[in-house]
């Protein structure tokens, strides 16, 4: 039995808007187990990017508890919050979020940097990386906007990674990209998480869904649905969309 | 939509960064239309208060035993001068006086009968005590108005004269409005009594004291001051140059008004600095937000308007902007105009009455907005660069296809420095404008704290100044005292470091020129301790002589010139060997070895002993101890109690007050004295002193260097304080813009893990290399506007205090740093996800 990663108790996250009070999140119980692939789905307004920001400290609950690998967080300050992300979380955003002023690699680096000295090693890693994805020595030196979608977001995901964070956290990955980018993508997710790396997705897309092993179906703030699933491609494909989709039918997607 | 509802928007969007500019350009207004409408003010107002004395514009003093009618004569014969009146008045030359406090300062004072006064002028009265109070007045006296506004003199003061140790009170009977001779760089005029007249008549009698005839008139533009000089030298057949004086309206005017229109200078250059820094500012902020705002400018494009609209939306948030600014700084310059006259009133000595300047004040703001509108104008026409396509692409230059600088691939320091250094180098071009407001406002800065440190105890900066040995004592011997063995006494003192024997200095006169100099004898000028050379070499042979740099500058002589003198008829030529910067007697001072003085003055003795204090001993505390080693001087002896003692002592100490009277007052060299009483004869001679005075620079320190001190050094303090408020406005309007545009990044590296602290330091940095090379920039314009500043202004060479630029330059950098971090502050306000998805 793997061990729990990440854990909420009682989480709240409100948002006030002309006075009137937002409840978002309301009271979860969440527990994410180590090497999970997580993905939470929802519809629209559900909470799903919120609860993500709220896991990963990019956020901070109104109430309750999240314990990381048994450290409360919650009560943290910003600056603590951006300590803790630097060993613990990698992000993959829906708009990817490359700065615009640095080169392919500097992203990468720039993301290593605030965590690990600067060495041939870290430098080699990043090109190692990049190049897994199926980006090449030419593109290093490319600025993100000389990049397509999908390599903006490999790119995205190797910067996301390079720090080798004890959970990657990602916010519809594939949300703005063509069909043949977002399946190599999710094939790099898959990838990741076959080497042992705990994932947490939102994302509204079935074949992304496909790919997780435990998917959460988030309404009104609160988890309504928990369906587990074998790893990717040691079942039958078809087998595998069949259930999921049985429980998104039955959550009412 | 109305285009200006954008620029409205943006204002309220922005609206600390529009309260920034709006502050900039109040301040701006504020100090140019200080500076312009009391220009005007400053002249009018001692016009004014000049016509308003009924004074002639002219006074010439004559010592009276070197007078000649025909001096008189000749003003009515060769110039067409009117009013021409003729009186007596005593010439006091800085002449103790114990002030309403108790302190005792030094004046150069001139006084006259009230029916002399009105010869010169209508002798209008002000504040004056009730005439049944002045009638029991013993000693009444009148002083210029002068007393009254800057030195706070009531009626009813006590004003005590002290000469010779005796002491003269008077009574403040009230002030009067004075043309001519009313200020601490010439002299005072003082309205006495007959009797006091006549007293003081026989008390002034030494070569520069004493009684003097004046010719009052108004000159017209033919009289030539020079050419009447050596008329009156012809008509005397004897060089009279040095004992006549003039007091002319130009002159008292220039003494009054001068270093108040150096002040009105550096407040507009202080303006100039702010305005720069302002435009620039606008500058950068309109090119900052037209790159921020492109979508929003493609999109207004893609609907229909025209770029010279969309550029109308920038225009009018600036004109807005700075528009109230300026308004509000001419507004607030008349509201503080009662403030500004009470300066003006207390630098000038004179009554300021009136709001006259309000066209100035106009003008300036006027003049203000329109060059605003045109700066802010100029860069938002940039709008119509980006057609809709590009500017819906965030514009062609957002696009980075260029060489990556600084990869971080190769770096290998800290990274919160890599990144700075790299967003630096990236935007290197941007920061231009950035640099200019940092080297002006930075020499701004540097300049002023030059001068405060130069102000920082009172008068001493000044004295260093005065090509002179200040920070000693003068002990004037007694004819026939050998200086060697007084030398020799002295230096046992253990008070005393250094003694140098030297002549007494001396007016003589210069050919070609009305200009008389005041000669500084020196055995060996390496034995002097502030007299340096900053052009040439001090003189070393006999017909060598020094010049200040005001008379070199004036008279265009140099080194390797040759000047004639003239004392007592003997004329001597002299090469000039070098050029020294001396604010002493108005840079008119010479100096030459003893031999060199000896040719002109072959009767000269060094009979003077300038006495140099061990480090920490003050001069008061000096002067007490050579007293103490030699004995009380003539000039104290004069006065002394003669209630003591018995019929002998009593005698004695009579026969001595006599002496000293007839050695100080009469130039008495050698007294012998007899007296026979009864039996008993009881003699004794001029021997027993040893000195007859002792001299400082103390009184012209407390009357003229410390006030112009004390006001110099408020005034740098709170330029340097306004300035640095600037500085940090700037530093803060840029650094907020930074931030606000660079949201999303900012954003995206806090969730990469970097702290609100990473990011505040990598801004701060980003800023330092502006910071460090415009603060390099600005270390060497201050330098050279120091030098000019001194040049100019006081004929002088300004030493260039290094370690105080040096600790300025790095204060500067950590308060650039510092603001800079903190103007960043906001940044950790925001959460990531806001700031992401702003």
């Amino acid at each position: 039995m793997a061990s729990s990663i990440l854990k909420t108790e009682k989480l709240c996250k409100s948002f006030s808007n002309g006075g009137l009070q937002q409840h978002v999140i309301k009271n979860l119980d969440l527990e994410i187990l180590e090497g999970d692939f997580t993905v939470i789905m929802g519809s629209s307004g559900s909470g799903k990017s919120t609860l993500l920001y709220a896991l990963s400290g990019m956020d901070k609950p109104n109430m309750g508890r999240i314990l990381f690998d048994g450290k409360e967080i919650q009560n943290f300050s910003n600056d603590e919050l951006a300590v803790f992300r630097r060993g613990n979380c990698g992000f993959v955003f829906q708009s990817v979020y490359l700065l615009d002023n640095q080169t392919v690699l500097d992203n990468v680096l720039t993301g290593a940097l605030i965590v690990q000295k600067n060495s041939a090693e870290l430098v080699s890693k990043a090109k190692a990386l990049l190049k897994k994805t199926g980006l090449h020595e030419e593109d290093f030196k490319k600025y993100p906007n000389q990049l397509s979608g999908g390599e903006a977001q490999r790119v995205g995901i190797v910067r996301a990674i390079i720090n080798d964070p004890k959970i990657l956290f990602a916010d519809e990955p594939t949300g703005q990209l063509n069909s043949a980018s977002s399946k190599d993508v999710l094939n790099i997710f898959s990838e990741v998480h076959k080497n042992g790396q705990s994932i947490v997705m939102v994302t509204h897309d079935l074949k992304t869904a496909l790919r997780a092993t435990r998917v959460l179906y988030l309404r009104d703030g609160g988890i309504v649905g928990d369906y587990r699933m074998p790893v990717y491609g040691e079942d039958d494909l078809k087998e595998r969309r069949n259930g999921l989709t049985k429980f998104l039918e039955d959550m009412g997607w | 939509m109305k285009i200006w509802r954008l620029s409205l928007f943006n204002l309220k969007k922005n609206r600390r960064e529009a309260i920034g500019i709006a502050f900039l350009t109040l301040v701006t207004t504020l100090m140019l239309s200080i500076a312009v409408s009391n220009h005007t003010k400053i002249n009018t107002a001692f016009d004014d208060s000049f016509r308003l004395s009924g004074s002639v514009n002219t006074c010439i003093r004559f010592y009276k035993q070197k007078y000649h009618d025909a001096f008189r004569t000749i003003l009515e014969k060769e110039y067409k001068v009117e009013r021409l009146q003729e009186g007596h008045l005593i010439y006091a030359d800085m002449t103790d006086v114990r002030t309403r406090d108790g302190d005792v300062v030094a004046y150069n004072m001139i006084f006259v009968t009230e029916k002399v006064e009105r010869k010169i002028e209508s002798f209008k009265k002000g504040d004056q005590l009730p005439s049944s109070e002045m009638e029991k007045l013993e000693h009444p006296i009148w002083l210029p108005s002068s007393f009254e506004i800057v030195k706070g003199y009531v009626p009813g003061d006590s004003f005590t004269i002290l000469k010779s140790g005796k002491e003269y009170p008077f009574t403040v009977a009230g002030f009067y409005e004075t043309g001519l001779m009313s200020n601490d760089g010439g002299s005072f005029k003082i309205v006495v009594t007959e009797g006091d007249y006549d007293l003081f008549a026989t008390v002034f009698q030494s070569t520069s004291s004493a009684e003097c005839v004046g010719l009052f008139f108004d000159a017209g533009d033919d009289f030539d001051y020079e050419e009447y000089v050596n008329q009156c030298i012809e008509a005397a057949s004897e060089n009279v140059s040095l004992s006549m004086t003039r007091y002319c309206y130009q002159y008292e005017k220039y003494n009054a008004v001068t270093f108040l229109e150096i002040f009105m200078m550096m407040i507009i250059c202080l303006a100039l600095v702010t305005f720069v820094a302002s435009l620039f500012l606008i500058r950068h902020k309109i090119s900052n937000d037209i790159e921020d705002q492109m979508q929003q400018i493609g999109v207004l494009e893609a609907l229909g308007y025209r770029s010279k609209e969309i550029s109308l939306a920038y225009l009018y948030e600036y004109v807005l902007a700075g528009g109230s600014g300026a308004v509000l700084g001419g507004i607030l310059n008349i509201l503080i105009t009662p403030v500004v006259n009470f300066g003006i009133r207390m630098m000038l000595g004179r009554n300021v009455v009136g709001t006259d300047g309000i066209f100035g004040v106009i003008l300036v703001t006027l003049l203000v907005i329109l060059v605003v509108v045109l700066f802010a104008l100029l860069k938002a026409r940039q709008v119509k660069n980006y057609p809709p396509v590009i500017a819906l692409r965030k514009g062609i230059r957002t696009h980075h296809f260029g060489k990556n600088v600084l990869p971080l691939e190769r770096y290998r320091g800290n990274v919160n420095l890599g990144l700075a250094l790299k967003g630096f180098v990236g935007n290197a071009k941007s920061f231009v404008g950035v640099m200019i407001c940092i080297v002006a406002a930075g020499t701004a800065i540097l300049f002023s704290a030059l001068t405060f440190v130069f102000f920082k105890d009172d008068a001493k900066g000044l004295l260093s100044m005065m090509g002179e040995d200040t920070e000693t004592i003068r002990v004037h011997l007694m004819s026939g005292v050998h200086p060697e063995q007084v030398k020799e006494e002295l230096l046992k003192l253990p008070e005393v470091r250094k003694v140098v024997i030297t002549h007494e200095g001396t007016n003589v006169s210069v050919k070609g020129t009305s200009n008389d100099a005041y000669v500084t004898v020196f055995d060996d000028f390496a034995n002097a301790e502030q007299i340096k050379a900053f052009e040439g070499r001090c003189p070393e042979r006999a017909d060598e002589i020094m010049i200040g740099l005001r008379r070199s500058r004036d008279e265009g002589i140099g080194v390797g010139d040759a000047m004639v003198l003239e004392l007592n008829g003997i004329e001597k030529k002299y090469i000039v060997t070098g050029v020294i910067g001396s604010l002493h007697n108005g840079g008119s001072t010479v100096f030459m070895t003893k031999e060199g003085y000896e040719r002109l003055n072959y009767h000269a003795r060094a009979g003077m002993l300038i006495v140099y204090p061990e480090k920490g001993v003050e001069l008061k505390d000096l002067e007490a101890a050579v007293t103490k080693r030699l004995g009380g001087t003539a000039k104290d002896a004069i006065g002394e109690n003669l209630e003591a003692g018995d019929l002998e002592t009593k005698i004695q100490a009579a026969a001595e007050e006599k002496i000293a009277t007839l050695l100080m007052q009469y130039g008495v060299t050698d007294v012998d004295y007899a007296v026979q009483v009864g039996d008993q004869l009881i003699t004794g001679n001029s021997r027993g002193f040893v000195v007859r005075e002792i001299t400082s620079y103390e009184g012209i320190i407390k009357t003229q260097m410390i006030p112009i001190a004390r006001m110099t050094k408020g005034f740098t303090l709170a330029a340097l304080i306004l300035i640095s408020v600037i500085v940090a406005v700037i530093l803060y309007l840029i650094t907020s813009g930074d931030v606000r545009r660079q949201r999303q990044s900012l954003g995206i590296m806090k969730g990469l893990g970097y702290s609100s602290r990473d990011l505040m330091t990598q801004i701060a940095l980003k800023q330092m290399p502006v910071s460090l090379v415009g603060i390099l920039i600005a270390s060497v314009c201050a330098y050279f506007i120091n030098q000019i500043f001194w040049a100019v202004l006081f004929a002088t060479v300004a030493e260039t205090k290094w370690l105080v630029i040096i600790l300025m330059d790095l204060a500067l950098a950590a308060f650039c740093y510092v603001v800079t971090y903190l103007s960043a502050g906001k940044i950790k306000k925001i959460s990531v996800n806001e700031l992401m998805t702003e």
